[in-house]
């Protein structure tokens, strides 16, 4: 071997203990980075595929009084259309366990060749007998039933059918049920009928295309008015066109989160390579003497350049090997995870080439790369100058800006670790901003996810009401109200008129909905309510709230608010009902956590939309026991004549929405611990450099009597001012990063901004964590340095 | 033997050279106007008080300073010129320079230590090195502690070691800087016969010493004062 060769292996073999620092730092980081591209890229893939694979609809147009055999042949027939069939869906509700939940029945006729939107059967077979359903594998947790089970599902009068679950489906085109809160069912028009429904397949779905499906949203949208105007001069009406993306419902969150998250561990390892720069620099600091010597035997900058690199790369490498068992596990933990909660299964658990690839090139490149600025500027030193070093800080108090060093007074103990600090001042600023970093994105990652928690607690705060109960069809108000405040427990009652509305654009046209098969995601709604509501009180963002007299204004939540371009106050909106355009003002805009689309206005405005006293939903709030009192607000309504589809308690939507986003928060919150290692490690091995560079003078020190103890207390009191420092430019720097961090998560989950939280919890984490690692990490170097002996440290070299 | 010797008139020739230090209580000259000449197989001893500027001089000549005016000429090359980057391969070849602190490299054995110029410069097939190193230190006596790690030898030992790897790439040219002042007298005369004898096998040496008695060793004497070359004598044989 040359003995260049020989020098760097036995020096990184005495540097044994801080090589391994390196090595864990960047294999921890690369680990999450494996993970987080092994989720990201198999799972994008497989949900893009199994949604593929159910061949969803490219359009479904409602179509009053149903499509038959005759019309689907002719629409089939019609020019860019692939393939028609008609469907019907219901939104209705189940008994479980004396708790209404949202049942969805998709009703398809048994001749149906379920080329268009189809599913797998997992068990029992389709079509179902007429007594029986199929439900989607995932809505068990949902009914609390299974194959063999009865359902108690509600009928039309709100009276229930016992229905037997005759076997599941894989149905991956839907949000997941248990994360909806909404039972899928699979059944005949007949055994509809048997529920006291009446079967009209009044769904047309089409795929669009010229012999292939075309999937591009413009053509879909044009096609499908096409047909619709073709079907209104037919003698047709539809009511709506439904055109949502080409892609799972959750697909973009997913996406979105998952890069963020990648973001994240790339910070992590970009982290880890300022660990090794640190780490490699004080090293290299070490041997400036060694380098001078070399150079004067012939060593080109170049060569010594080339040495220490391949160090650089040789520990990028091991721990690129180490890395790979910890990222496939935790990435393919992660991948069954969240295909999970997506209810998409994992078909192809292949990686893509740039998975390893780019696993390869983080794990080598990013390390070795901010390695490169500590070894460019050792390899680059003249000789002279390397030749002069006289170790640690021997420069110290010739540069002007030392002046006020000399004149610090105080705690000699604190004085002699604050100067010894201002003697590496890279070496300080390297391991300051390390802390930093990973101070910063711990704490973004923690006031992210408990600004995320606050805002849905807040939201749901905002809503004044306990539970929510929608009609089938719009009913008389003022029966109604009086019935319901008649009930004991009720202590308050109020309206709320919905109607599903479409953005209309400036022409007047009519957009096609966005809404997916499921009725709930992309869904809009035009929705009265009393402007002194004492039910809902959202944060207004713009403009202001409704007022009585609002005949054509109305209020925007952020998500009608995007759908309809981001008006500005005082803009005028179009909004179809039912293929009337209406022409509306946008007095505000508000933030509502959960739920569709709205454009508030009040009841009065929607009087000549629906007639004038209609109520379509009631709010109540309660006392005692809630399950009781709505069963009984439930008996009162049917008593006046109407029936209920569905009840909401507010905590329901809680579940809702936590269901969707508490596997996120956990990530970031494993992230951020991840973060926390890397910093901690960063202090560690900063503090050991410094004591082997030191370790003469602790020897003098000795030798003019000072004790063990006094030296243990120098090095833990550099430790813990570092660590200080760190800590405070953390705080500074975390509160801006979760602001960003909450920006992006915000808009993804709510369509908002977050607030920004800050979570005192995780600054109070953090500043423990970092004391008691600075601790920790000083401590083996404190105890290293004063249990040397005078002869030790005065012959060290 | 080395090309370079084959040039007629001073391996060493430094012309005028002029080094000012520039330090916050003001410009510090450090040389003056110092001429030198060193021709092959000379053993020329510098000597001075503390600060005249010896250290300097040696630097000027292995190419770690440069004159701020004057020229360096090492073997036919303008050292003065040269920049960073030629001057470590240029000083790995032409110049073998020995420190008073040894300057070992601790995690190398003395052989990987005389090794180390021959891998950087290229200048002995892989496969001989060993040989070659084993060679010199034998040449310095030492050749029984090859193996062992710098630390494990006395200081005398330690700086034949030096001197064997300075003599690795065979360079025309060897430099000294107070090479036996850590060193016990008895010690110190052997290492300095051991200049003596590569002088006499045609080296150029350049030594900065306190060694008062030089008889018998050096053939030159060259007296620094402030910076300026104060006397260049014959020493006696
Ligand atoms: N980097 C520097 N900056 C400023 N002045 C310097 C520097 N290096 C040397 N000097 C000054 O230049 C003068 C010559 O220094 P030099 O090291 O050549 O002396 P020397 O003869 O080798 O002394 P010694 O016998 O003590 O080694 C001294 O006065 C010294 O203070
Ligand atoms: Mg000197």
């Amino acid at each position: 071997m040359r003995p260049r060769t020989v020098k760097l292996a036995r020096d990184l073999w005495v540097a044994r203990g801080r090589v391994t620092v390196m090595v864990v730092g960047i294999a921890v980081a690369l680990s999450g980075v494996g993970a987080l591209l092994i989720a990201r890229s198999v799972i994008s893939r497989e949900s893009a595929a199994a949604y593929a694979a159910t061949n969803p609809a490219s359009a479904t147009l409602d179509v009053e009084g149903g499509v038959d055999a005759a019309l689907l042949s002719a629409v089939r027939a019609r020019p860019r259309i692939v393939d028609a069939t008609a469907r019907q869906t219901i939104f209705t509700r189940v008994l479980v366990e004396g708790q209404w939940r949202r049942m969805l029945l998709f009703v398809i006729a048994p001749d149906d060749p379920l080329t268009i939107a189809g599913f797998r059967v997992e068990s029992g077979a389709w079509p179902p007998p007429d007594d029986g359903l199929l439900i989607e594998r995932a809505a068990d947790t949902i009914l609390h039933a299974n194959t063999g089970d009865s359902l108690a599902v509600a009928g039309p009068t709100g009276a229930t059918t016992s229905v037997r679950i005759t076997g599941t489906v894989y149905d991956p085109a839907l949000a997941p049920a248990a994360q909806e809160r909404t039972g899928y069912g699979y059944l005949t028009p007949a055994a509809l009928e048997r529920l006291g429904f009446t079967p009209v397949a009044d769904q047309l779905k089409i795929t669009v295309g010229s012999g292939t499906v075309d999937r591009d949203q413009s053509t879909v949208d044009a096609v499908a008015r096409d047909l619709s105007g073709w079907l209104t001069s037919n003698g047709q009406r539809v009511h709506q066109i439904q055109a949502p993306p080409f892609q799972h419902p959750h697909q973009r969150q997913t996406n979105a989160v998952t890069a963020l998250f990648l973001a994240f561990a790339v910070a992590a390892l970009i982290l880890a390579g300022a660990l090794v720069a640190s780490t490699l620099g004080g090293m290299l600091a070490a041997q400036t003497r060694q380098i001078g010597v070399m150079k004067t035997v012939g060593a080109t900058t170049g060569q010594l350049l080339r040495m220490y690199l391949s160090a650089a790369v040789g520990i990028a490498a091991v721990a690129t090997v180490l890395a790979v068992g910890p990222g496939l596990m935790a990435g393919y933990g992660l991948v069954d995870l969240v295909g999970g909660l997506l209810n998409v299964d994992i078909a192809d658990r292949s990686l893509p080439w740039w998975v390893p690839a780019g696993f390869i090139a983080a794990g080598l490149g990013i390390p070795v790369l901010v390695a490169l600025v500590p070894i460019l500027r050792a390899a680059r030193i003249t000789v002279r100058a390397a030749l002069d070093d006289h170790g640690a800080g021997s420069r110290v108090g010739l540069r002007r800006s030392d002046r006020w060093l000399a004149r610090l007074r105080g705690n000699r103990t604190v004085l002699m670790a604050v100067r010894n600090l201002m003697r590496r001042r890279s070496r300080l600023a390297l391991t300051v901003v390390l802390l930093a970093a990973g101070g910063a994105l711990f704490t973004g990652g923690l006031n992210a996810a408990s600004a995320w928690r606050a805002w849905v607690d807040n939201g749901l705060d905002r809503r004044g009401y306990d539970a929510e109960l929608e009609l089938a069809q719009p009913a008389p108000a003022d029966t109604l109200l009086a019935a319901v405040r008649e009930v004991p427990g009720v202590t308050a009652v109020e309206p709320a008129l919905s109607v599903a509305a479409t953005p209309a654009d400036a022409g007047g046209r009519i957009e096609v909905q966005r809404t997916y098969p499921d009725g709930g995601h992309g869904r809009f709604t035009l929705t009265g309510l009393p402007p002194g509501t004492g039910m809902l009180d959202l944060e207004i963002l713009d403009g202001r709230w409704l007022r009585p007299g609002d005949h054509n204004g109305v209020v925007l939540n952020q998500a009608a608010s995007t759908r309809l371009a981001g008006p500005a106050i005082g803009a005028e909106v179009g909004i179809a009902v039912d293929g009337q355009v209406s022409r509306w003002r946008v007095i505000g805009v508000v933030a509502e956590v959960g739920g569709p689309a709205i454009a508030y206005t009040t009841p009065d405005a929607l009087a000549p939309i629906t007639g004038a006293d209609r109520v379509s939903a009631i709010r109540i709030r309660t006392t005692g026991d809630q399950q009781t009192v709505t069963d009984r607000v439930e008996t009162a309504i049917a008593a006046s004549g109407a029936t209920v589809t569905s009840t909401m308690p507010t905590s329901e939507l809680r579940n809702a929405i936590d269901g969707h986003i508490v596997i996120f928060v956990y990530v970031l919150v494993v992230l951020a611990a991840l973060m926390a290692t890397v910093g901690v490690l960063g202090l560690g091995s900063a503090m050991s450099i410094t004591v082997i560079e030191r370790t003469r003078e602790y020897g003098i020190m000795q030798a003019i009597g000072a004790t063990p103890r006094v030296v243990r207390r120098l090095v833990l009191t550099e430790g813990a001012l570092t660590g200080a420092i760190g800590c405070f430019v953390a705080i500074a720097l975390g509160i801006p990063l979760s602001a960003l961090i909450g920006d992006l998560l915000g808009r993804l989950s709510f369509g908002l901004p977050l607030p920004l939280q800050v979570s005192v919890g995780g600054l109070a984490t953090w500043l423990v964590l970092i004391i008691v690692g600075a601790v920790g990490a000083t401590l083996t170097a404190a105890q290293r340095a004063a249990g040397l002996t005078i002869r030790e440290t005065l012959s060290y070299q | 033997m080395n090309t370079l010797s084959s040039i007629t008139g001073p391996v060493v020739d430094v012309r005028a050279a002029t080094k000012v230090y520039t330090t916050p209580g003001g410009d510090f000259p450090a040389l003056r106007e110092v001429d030198l000449h060193v021709s092959a197989g000379e053993f020329v001893a510098v000597v001075g008080r503390s600060g005249s500027g010896k250290t300097t001089l040696l630097n000027l000549l292995a190419g770690i300073d440069h004159p701020m005016s004057g020229e360096v000429w090492i073997g036919g090359t303008a050292v003065h010129t040269l920049g960073e980057r030629h001057l470590a391969a240029w000083r790995g070849r032409v110049v073998g320079l020995v420190f008073q602190f040894f300057q070992l490299l601790p995690t190398l054995t003395v052989a990987e230590n005389v090794m180390l110029p021959m891998d950087f410069c290229d200048t002995v097939p892989a496969k001989r090195r060993r040989t070659a190193a084993v060679e010199l230190l034998e040449r310095v006596g030492i050749g029984e502690q090859a193996d062992k790690l710098p630390a494990a030898l006395s200081g005398g030992q330690q700086q034949r070691a030096a001197i064997a790897r300075a003599l690795a790439n065979d360079p025309p040219v060897v430099l000294a800087d107070e090479p036996t002042g850590n060193l016990d007298s008895a010690t110190a005369a052997a290492v300095l016969e051991l200049f003596a004898e590569l002088a006499d096998a045609g080296k150029a040496v350049v030594m900065v010493t306190h060694e008062r008695d030089l008889t018998g060793v050096a053939g030159r004497r060259v007296t620094l004062v402030d910076g300026r070359v104060d006397a260049d004598v014959a020493v006696p044989a």
